[in-house]
């Protein structure tokens, strides 16, 4: 039966109270640990087509008659158009139209940022587009701009209100504090630079708008089309088979859809609307800079008893502030706790949710103070964390909580310290870190799902969701084949449509399969309860005898066997459906993941060179359902944390605010070259409260410690405090400089 | 527009492209070829590669009426051994990276059949895979024969 | 826009001559380059190593894996660029090749453009020179140059012989390029001395497909040891001695650069 209830809703660390209808769960939780297909490796589903390079991604989409849009973007950070002229670009070969600003959501008339969208042409060929674009006459009026995010605060120009949060009393404890420590910790902007550009094709077949499009939210894309041209949902289709990654960055149309939909519907052609590289790195989104300053009060004996943050989000002209002082409030049990976090509008590029929002940067800052506090208390930084473990989110129970066990997983690891350090031979120190982590991924309500059984056993699960690249359809066909009783193989997933099946919710937050999972096996439940039914009545048995394990309906007395095959003949072509939707999360309870990671690395004192050298992993995020999938997860986690922790960063202009590394050799991402060994470890454990599975999210929990990690080994390994991602060379040399200093001065640099 | 004739994947095609056409362009969008992919378009990160007389190439920024050896792209690849190792690697997430890293690894097991790990990082280290799935690739190359 | 395939360098008369093509294709992309004809050289260059000759058509791959070479010079096109730019690329573009200033690749007005100042030293530095760069703070890419100007090249050209040094000049006011080639004269071969031992060392931040931060090129030659930098200067850096480092003239985020060429200058010295 459909519930309505009042709850609070989380994506990507954000919450708010909504009403939501939501389907009840009575499905009881599989065992423990790996099951027939549940919790084992399974390859992907859909691995051949994207290995061979069939997989149709929207890149490939192309369409008779289609146009190529270009878009002019503002060269100034902060200005308005005072007189734009569209007439020498509507006269060059090829143009078929052109958008002013105004004339599609996202074309602004005074743009925010240096490459904000301003106008668009639509031309047979790229090429003509560009050269059309370059051709638009606008005359500018330059209006003041703030890049300093510094200034934007002391302005209060913020994209929200900021956020104040106090548990106990800080000051008061801070004073009674025996140690005390104050450090001021910034991460750049980094850049999402998924493979695939954001980028949509749209096509009006009578009145119905078709939109491929490189989306993690196809759901999300067809409401705001629909909202933006006045039309009904119904009639916005939106198809998002295979994308080429997203990070975060792809959870709404952008502009590119709204123009690409406008000069659609203007010209009578499908329209395609590609950013380019170029663009992808100035205007599709980015991880924010931050600048931490952060205060830990302890007891010589280890027990934090404050902690105290001041956030500054440099968010850009728009977007929200993400949860920077999550970590802060949420990792330790500490009763005294004040954050306020600023969300910073400076006239720079909006961020976009990038791989856990806000704790990434929060728990670089966080969990290198804790170690900069384990070095003054010359305790060990493992034992400092399992004594300051909450048992609550603040007052707040959870829904379960295995970080004590990542801990005891991690032990081994951090025990290779003194070999790992003995290592160090001339310029090179080696040394080892860790950190924790701590993110939301429960997912939540609604997301619904559908199955088809045929009459030779195979089993289609339908569902309007999308496979950003994580293996969802793997992942979904696992849990339809566990739940039916029938091999993996028998199974297909069919995603990425919405005019082709249920509802689904976006694929950002950690949320899909915990969100979808169930929902999938809901639905699989509700055919096999229905295949049981049928073969209760063909043998004359009683339903509750009945069950199918490794394809075979079998009886409990054995007098009843039979293949899937043989019972579901009679179907010919028809077919047995069933439908499930997602339950409601525990009232009352948090639901997080959490983990720890153990990083070796070695630093050249000389020539400031890191090199990550090994990461041992270990994560707490409910029951595990592919291990080979969420290996590979937490591996693409450390990576590309590896990336944000070692080079990565987003350079502008300081005078013009124009975005300098855009191509790929200026913006450098880790190949192959830059990789570390990897040991991932799961606690696997089923959350007992959390929904039929029991399983949380994992795309984002592996990213979010592995900075912290890295700065408390090279701080084992050198003394040396690095305060800045990423720790470039330059970032380096100060760090081991200034631990010279320290110790020149006479305190210890390292314990 | 001139005429240019391309050898592709031992097919000979006989098309229409303006000299500033890159090879990426005129195989996707003239040949219709697209498991060749463009991801930078500025010969940066090996999305595009394809073999000209078995080199790997950048097709982005390769001007097509320039070539005169015979490429191979990824649909000539399609029954290598390299295609069932990554599967069973699992050296894919997203897989927009991935013809391109297949066509790199091609070519190298061509020229060495017995890749050591610093082998591939050295060479593989042109394609840039933002999902991450290194680890697998540099499996998937090990044990390409198995 | 035309190709042509001349079939001798008696044929050339004009145009914008590419070979790899990794440098002019996206330089004429974005506009920095412009051409109506285009003149595909590779079937007229020398291409290969013959004894102490190097043809400029030679690609780094090919060097990377040839034992005829000095090491300093097979490790500089070995550490270049990517494996399939180094498929593409000759080393002849590659001495020719273009800053990276971000500035420069983004068509500001700069002073290589032509402009009236230098963006980058008012600007977004942390990758640009430490020596020679008051008037263009740029930093020269070219791993094999600096290799090259270790181990004291010379180069034959269409119109003369010269050493490497002689290839390149820091830009001023009257002239803006940074090279000394002629138009329409084209480098046809490299000749190397004999050299006694060589070796390059280069700082990336990451471990492959990266231009140089600091990279260093020691050799000896007839008894003398010579230095060569990348990523120092507008150009490729001669280095008298380590000591010459003292005179670095650091941006203020360039400092570090100092630092890092100090230990590699060291080391490369101790190899030798």
């Amino acid at each position: 039966m459909a519930r309505l209830i009042r709850t609070e809703k989380e994506v990507e660390g954000r919450f708010e109270e909504v009403w939501l209808v939501v389907e009840e769960d009575p499905l009881t939780q599989w065992p423990d640990g790996p099951l027939s297909v549940v919790g084992r490796d399974a390859l992907r589903q859909d691995a051949l087509e994207r290995v061979r390079g069939e997989a149709r991604f929207t890149a490939d989409i192309q369409l008779p008659g289609m146009l190529h849009t270009a878009v002019l973007r503002s060269p100034h950070a902060h200005a308005r158009v005072k007189k734009i002229d569209l007439a020498p670009a509507l006269a060059l070969p090829g143009v078929h139209a052109a958008l002013a600003p105004g004339d599609a959501k996202g074309l602004e008339g005074e743009p925010g940022y240096c490459g904000a969208a301003v106008a668009a042409v639509a031309a047979d060929t790229f090429g003509q587009a560009r050269r059309a674009v370059a051709a638009i006459a606008v005359e500018w009026e330059v209006l003041e701009a703030v890049l300093d995010p510094h200034e934007a605060v002391r302005r209060e120009q913020f994209t929200m209100p900021s956020s104040t949060y106090e548990r106990g009393d800080f000051a008061k404890a801070l004073e009674s504090a025996d140690v005390v420590i104050e450090s001021t910790y910034r991460t750049s902007v980094v850049l999402h630079n998924s493979m695939e550009t954001h980028q949509s094709v749209c096509e009006w077949v009578g009145d119905t708008l078709n939109v491929y499009i490189s989306t993690q939210y196809i759901w999300g894309v067809r409401s705001a089309v629909a909202a933006e041209l006045g039309i009904p949902g119904d009639k916005v289709r939106v198809v998002c088979e295979y994308m080429g990654g997203g990070f975060g960055s792809k959870n709404d149309p952008g502009e590119y859809t709204f123009v690409a939909a406008e000069l659609a519907k203007r010209t009578g052609r499908p329209v395609r609307c590609a950013l380019t590289r170029r663009e992808e790195n100035t205007a599709a989104g980015n991880r924010n800079l931050t600048i931490q300053k952060l205060t830990v009060g302890a007891r010589s004996d280890g027990t934090i008893i404050a902690l105290g943050g001041e956030f500054i989000n440099g968010v850009g002209w728009s977007g929200w502030s993400a949860m920077t002082d999550g970590p802060m409030q949420m990792l330790y049990a500490c009763d005294n706790v004040r954050t306020v976090r600023h969300g910073a509008k400076i006239n720079m590029p909006p961020m976009k949710a990038f791989r856990a929002p806000g704790f990434v940067e929060g728990t670089f800052g966080l969990e290198c103070l804790i170690d900069e506090l384990a070095v003054k208390l010359e305790l060990d930084p493992l034992e400092l964390r399992r004594k300051n473990y909450a048992n609550a989110n603040d007052d707040t129970p959870y829904s379960s909580k295995n970080l004590m066990e990542c801990y005891d997983l991690a032990r081994k690891h951090w025990d290779r310290r003194d070999e790992v350090r003995a290592r160090s031979t001339g310029t090179w120190k080696h040394g080892v870190g860790m950190a924790s982590q701590i993110w939301f991924g429960g997912g939540g309500p609604p997301s619904y799902a559908w199955t088809r059984v045929s009459s030779d056993g195979r089993v289609t699960v339908v569902t309007a969701m999308q496979d950003i690249g994580t293996g969802t359809r793997t992942a979904m066909a696992q849990i339809a084949a566990e739940e039916l009783g029938v091999s993996l193989d028998r199974v297909t997933v069919v995603l990425g449509d919405s005019a082709r099946g249920p509802y689904a919710t976006l694929s950002a937050g950690s949320s899909t399969t915990p969100s979808v999972g169930p929902a999938v096996r809901a639905a699989a439940a509700d055919a096999k309860r229905q295949i049981i039914e049928i073969a209760a009545q063909r043998y004359d048995v009683e339903e509750h005898v009945l069950d199918i394990k490794d394809d075979v309906l079998t009886s409990a007395d054995g007098n009843v066997s039979t293949t899937l095959e043989q019972l579901l003949e009679i179907l010919e072509n028809s077919q047995i459906l069933g439908k499930g939707g997602r339950g409601p999360n525990p009232a009352g309870m948090s639901v997080l993941t959490f983990g720890v990671q153990v990083v070796e690395v070695a630093v050249d004192v000389e020539t400031g060179e890191v090199r990550v050298e090994r990461v041992a992993a270990a994560h707490d995020v409910g029951r595990i359902i592919n291990s080979l999938g969420a290996r590979s997860q937490v591996e693409g986690g450390i990576i590309q944390g590896i990336g944000h922790t070692l080079f990565e960063q987003r350079l502008h202009d300081p005078e013009t605010g124009r975005i300098l590394t855009t191509s790929l050799d200026a913006y450098r991402m880790p190949t192959i070259a830059d990789i570390p060994e990897i040991v991932c470890e799961f606690v696997d454990k089923p959350d007992a409260h959390l929904t039929n599975l029991g399983s949380k999210g994992l795309g984002e929990p592996p990213i979010v410690p592995l900075a912290a990690a890295v700065a408390n080994a090279i701080r084992d390994a050198t003394g040396a405090d690095v305060h800045e991602l990423p720790i470039t060379r330059e970032e380096m040399l100060r760090a081991l400089e200034a631990a010279k200093k320290k110790e020149r001065r006479g305190a210890p640099a390292a314990v | 527009m001139p005429e240019l004739s391309l050898t592709v994947n031992e097919h000979r095609y006989e098309v229409e492209a303006p000299i500033e056409m890159s090879l990426a362009h005129v195989l996707r969008e003239v040949v219709g070829l697209t498991g060749t992919k463009i991801a930078c378009n500025e010969g940066h990160c090996g999305a595009c590669t394809v073999q000209v007389d078995g080199m790997p190439t950048l097709s982005c920024i390769t001007l097509a009426h320039t070539v005169s050896g015979e490429i191979t792209t990824i649909e000539g690849l399609r029954d290598h051994p390299l295609i069932d190792a990554f599967v069973r690697a699992d050296a894919v997430q997203c897989g927009f990276c991935t013809p391109g890293q297949v066509v790199s690894a091609a070519a190298l097991v061509a020229a060495n059949p017995s890749p050591t790990i610093d082998d591939i990082r050295h060479t593989m280290a042109g394609n840039i895979c933002r999902c991450g799935t290194y680890p697998r690739i540099e499996e998937a190359i090990l044990h390409w024969r198995d | 826009m035309e190709l042509l395939r001349p079939s001798s360098l008696d044929d050339l008369n004009g145009g914008l001559m590419i070979h790899g093509g990794t440098e002019v294709v996206p330089l004429l992309r974005d506009g920095i380059l412009k051409a109506d004809t285009l003149v595909d050289i590779r079937g007229i260059v020398p291409r290969g190593v013959k004894g102490n000759r190097i043809g400029v058509g030679t690609t780094l791959a090919e060097l990377e894996g040839s034992t005829a070479i000095p090491e300093a010079l097979r490790e500089a096109c070995r550490l270049a660029a990517s494996p399939q730019l180094r498929n593409m690329s000759s080393i002849g573009g590659n001495l020719l090749q273009s800053t990276r200033c971000w500035y420069w690749r983004l068509k500001y007005p700069c002073h290589l453009h032509g402009g009236d100042r230098c963006h980058a030293r008012e600007g977004e530095h942390r990758e640009h020179a430490i020596f020679a760069n008051d008037y263009c703070a740029s930093a020269h890419p070219s791993d094999v140059a600096a290799a090259l100007l270790a181990l004291d090249a010379r180069l034959h050209t269409t119109k003369r012989e010269l050493p490497i040094a002689d290839l390149y000049r820091l830009p001023d006011e009257a002239d803006r390029h940074v090279t000394t080639l002629e138009p329409g004269e084209v480098i046809l071969e490299l000749e190397l001395p004999a050299v006694e031992a060589s070796v390059y060392l280069k700082a990336m931040d990451r471990q492959r497909w990266a231009f140089p931060q600091v990279g260093v090129a020691a050799a000896r030659v007839a008894g003398e040891v010579r230095l060569g930098l990348a990523g120092v200067a507008p150009i490729p850096w001669l280095l008298t001695g380590p000591e010459a480092l003292d005179a670095a003239t650091p941006l203020p985020r360039t400092a570090w650069k100092v630092d890092v060429a100090r230990a590699l200058v060291r080391r490369a010295l101790d190899r030798l």
